[in-house]
């Protein structure tokens, strides 16, 4: 396969899943309003500018923005193209990747892409405003169906990997950085002794937590009705067989990468799979007691850290055209995760700087 | 009811109508088409006119215009009435089309490997020699089975009594076949009816044709050999088009950085290493495929393709220099080219032309500037021309400047009649426009012809340019059987 194709593949994928996590934050968001909305107004700043820590850059937020409201971070982070990380942008960049590849990916992916390309052309912010919901599931429902017509007409070979592993990384990347903002604001927030101190609430705040990754019927199962921190941080991470935890991700992400290079455990053939065969381990025999006590913010930033480590080895194996030869040792830096163009804010980063 | 043709009144001495003859009558290979289309409601017209509109907005069958607003996609206007031409007919187009190719391509390989053409006079020397299009670093290379344009697309016209002439021949990087392909299958799903009550000869092949086209010229002979289409990127104007083919072939669609030389081989970078390339069918011109011996400023091309050429490694399609005998001022002279190297008359004419470098014709130019149409004899896509009845009087002063300035660049041509057919020129009315015919010639071990090709339209009332670039759109060809 073409190291280009590959590596388009690889950001349609990504881009895409990118979507589909932004409009399941927001979705959630909204919900959790109606939820509070007896007890704090909708459009209160708390409820809103994490979602700008998790998804984008709170600086680059400011300069184009007043305040934290439903609004403007709705506008932020779905119509506006100056944010490379709204759902507009991500579709956009996912279509455009798709198109330099169009001869490799299966006519119906296209269409269902160029699909919800147009469909975002045509909405307006009012109607998103009136309806969050019907934009949000359509959203999900484009990113879904993206997904079944890949599995169903896209020969399952090399590039059908890549696709997959840019999906996992993307996935296991965003639940990391929600994981990480609302377990700080859960526990950190000045607003949990002021505004937030009813135990209902914070119930109804870890449900949120759940419902944007679509786990709450999924841990129900597990946990049945006990909603406390260390279940959810439980199932969020280490969970096996949920498809949105990490451990769930980092997983599948280490299958696709075996189907290319024919790693096998305690195998790996490069680099890349010896850090995912690394990281997976971790995760493999990790416990939620040992998360606490190396603190989750620290845990959650390795995560975030190796997965950034993934993806800069990828480019330099796969996608980098095989010139310039580098060796692993010439690499001071991690690149920033999400690529040369991609680029994402990092929240961890940010708060230390701030 | 009103119905569709009830208001279709062609009558013009000028021009030829396709569909209408001069005393009133329909041809009569068009009854089952007005039948058809008299039977449909405004209403069943429009409903069709969507169902293609979303076939080709969902496809992203679209192209890029250049200059108006950066990276603008358009979709590639389609006319709803298909333009039908009957075999018998076709026959001749393909008989003629058959003699040009062979002879064009006698042509380059002369000019490139002995020149005797240039020796015996038949034309001069210097209009061949100082084209721009001609490669002397191509001089003496000669490629696989002595063949330099395999892919053709020659746009022909019709005159004022219905004969065939070739306006131009175009032998570098002809396009539009994609749309060609992509009009019949939207013609297919929005009128079935009509399309089976016709014999219609398929075109879908095409891609395949192309493909074992491309084999035959492999530069070693090989079981599979290794074929790639090579594109400028997302941004060229035709991009829609080269990715469609390489995916209509089942080959790799790869742009300048995806190829790299070593030892003057040819390889694709691949996420396992390099792997060889032995044919690329090239959608880059000339002057950007190799930084090392063109422009050296194109990131468009791989440096060090040339060499591999040269040395034998690897096939182009079309060959570098075939840009020479497409210069208009070479075009004039393709009757005596068929006429020196098959000892034939033209079963296609040529429209006539006046070069601008021939003192006689240049005076002839210049006293009929307002009759004529004056091209610059290496530029495409409707640029760089003047349409003389068209045109003001300061516009005509401004272009017999550029024309004294550099007479060895102009031709000029009667305002050509193109022939009209009825097309949509707003939801539910037809009027006549002005169409002509592109039909794609692939030349290997042996010609093929698809039957039809691209007609494009003049969709502005009363325009004589049909190029896309220029606002025109197509319609689906049919060559029935008769």
């Amino acid at each position: 396969m073409l190291s280009r194709v590959a590596e388009s593949l690889f950001w349609m994928s990504r881009y895409f899943e990118r979507a589909e996590n932004t409009a399941r934050f927001l979705d959630v968001n909204f919900n959790l309003l109606l939820d509070l909305d007896s007890i704090t107004p909708v459009d209160h700043p708390n409820y809103w500018k994490p979602l700008i820590m998790v998804m984008s850059d709170p600086e680059h937020f400011n300069s184009l923005y007043q305040e934290y409201d439903a609004h403007s971070v709705t506008d932020y982070l779905v119509f506006n193209r100056k944010n490379s990380n709204s759902i507009l942008s991500s579709i956009s960049m996912a279509r455009e990747n798709a198109r330099s590849i169009i001869e490799s990916i299966s006519s119906e992916m296209w269409e269902q892409l160029n699909n919800l390309y147009h469909f975002l052309q045509s909405v307006s912010p009012q109607q998103v405003h009136s309806d969050p919901y019907s934009f949000y599931k359509e959203i999900k429902n484009a990113s879904h169906l993206f997904q079944g017509i890949t599995d169903n007409t896209f020969s399952h070979n090399e590039g059908w990997a890549f696709v997959q592993i840019g999906k996992y990384l993307e996935r296991a990347d965003n639940a990391a950085r929600l994981i990480d903002v609302k377990y700080h604001m859960l526990t950190t927030s000045p607003a949990r002794h002021s505004d937030l101190v009813s135990g209902s609430v914070d119930i109804i705040q870890w449900m949120a937590v759940l419902k944007s990754c679509s786990a709450l019927e999924a841990f129900r199962k597990v946990y049945l009705s006990k909603i406390d921190p260390e279940n959810i941080l439980s199932f969020l991470i280490l969970d096996r067989s949920f498809p949105r935890s990490i451990a769930f991700s980092i997983c599948a992400a280490q299958e696709a990468l075996w189907r290319i290079s024919g790693s096998s455990p305690h195998r790996y053939a490069n680099n890349v799979d010896r850090l995912i065969g690394k990281m997976e381990a971790e995760m493999s025999y990790a416990t939620v007691e040992e998360i606490l006590q190396q603190g989750v913010r620290p845990f959650l930033e390795e995560i975030e850290q190796g997965l950034a480590r993934i993806g800069e080895q990828l480019h330099l194996l796969y996608f980098a055209y095989h010139t310039p030869k580098i060796e692993p040792a010439d690499i001071s830096e991690a690149l920033p995760f999400t690529g040369l163009d991609g680029r994402r804010a990092n929240w961890s980063q940010s708060q230390q700087q701030q | 009811m009103t119905r569709l043709f009830d208001h279709y009144l062609p009558q013009s001495d000028r021009f030829f109508d396709e569909v209408i003859a001069r005393e009133g009558a329909p041809r009569s290979h068009y009854d089952i088409m007005m039948q058809r289309f008299n039977q449909f409601s405004a209403a069943d017209i429009r409903a069709r006119r969507e169902l293609v509109n979303i076939f080709f907005r969902n496809q992203g069958i679209t192209f890029t215009v250049y200059g108006v607003d950066e990276g603008i996609e358009r979709i590639f206007p389609f006319d709803l009435i298909p333009r039908i031409i009957p075999g018998s007919e076709w026959e001749g187009i393909e008989r003629g089309l058959v003699q040009r190719i062979t002879a064009l391509n006698l042509f380059l390989s002369d000019i490139y490997l002995n020149q005797k053409i240039l020796r015996d006079k038949v034309i001069p020397a210097e209009l061949v020699l100082g084209s721009k299009h001609f490669r002397r670093e191509f001089v003496g290379v000669r490629p696989p089975l002595g063949i330099y344009i395999h892919v053709t697309g020659s746009d022909l016209i019709r005159d004022a009594a219905g004969r065939y002439l070739v306006l131009e021949d175009n032998l570098r990087t002809p396009s539009g076949v994609s749309y060609m392909l992509q009009n019949r299958i939207a013609m297919k799903r929005a009128f079935p009816v009509l399309f089976d009550r016709y014999t219609v000869r398929p075109v879908e092949n095409y891609p395949q044709q192309l493909l074992r086209t491309l084999q035959e010229i492999s530069p070693t002979p090989k079981l599979d050999p290794k074929v790639v289409v090579l594109t400028p990127g997302i941004y060229n104007s035709a991009y829609f088009e080269h990715s469609f083919l390489a995916r209509q072939m089942g080959v790799q669609l790869t742009e300048g950085r995806d190829l790299v030389v070593n030892n003057n081989k040819v390889y694709t970078r691949t996420t396992r290493g390099l792997k060889i390339v032995d044919v690329i069918y090239r959608r880059v011109d000339d002057e950007f495929i190799d930084p090392l011996v063109f422009r050296p400023d194109s990131v468009l091309g791989v440096a060090g393709l040339i060499n591999a050429y040269r040395k034998g490694n690897v096939t182009l399609a079309n060959a570098i220099g075939t840009g020479v005998a497409d210069d208009k001022v070479i075009y004039s002279f393709v009757p005596q080219i068929i006429k020196y190297y098959l000892g034939e008359d033209p079963i296609l004419d040529n429209v006539e032309t006046w070069l601008a470098g021939n003192p006689k014709h240049l005076k002839y130019i210049l006293e009929n500037l307002d009759k004529l149409v004056v091209k610059a004899a290496n530029e495409s896509g409707g640029y760089g021309m003047l349409v003389g009845p068209e045109s003001t009087p300061e516009q005509r002063e401004r272009f017999a400047e550029k024309i004294v300035e550099n007479p060895r660049n102009y031709i000029a041509q009667p305002t050509i009649s193109l022939s009209r057919h009825p097309s949509f020129f707003n939801e539910t009315e037809l009027a006549p426009c002005h169409i002509d015919l592109r039909p794609y010639v692939l030349y290997g071990k042996s010609v093929s012809i698809v039957p039809g090709g691209l007609t494009r339209v003049a969709l502005k009332r009363g325009s004589l340019v049909v190029n896309s670039s220029q606002g025109g759109g197509s319609k689906d060809t049919w060559v029935i059987d008769n």
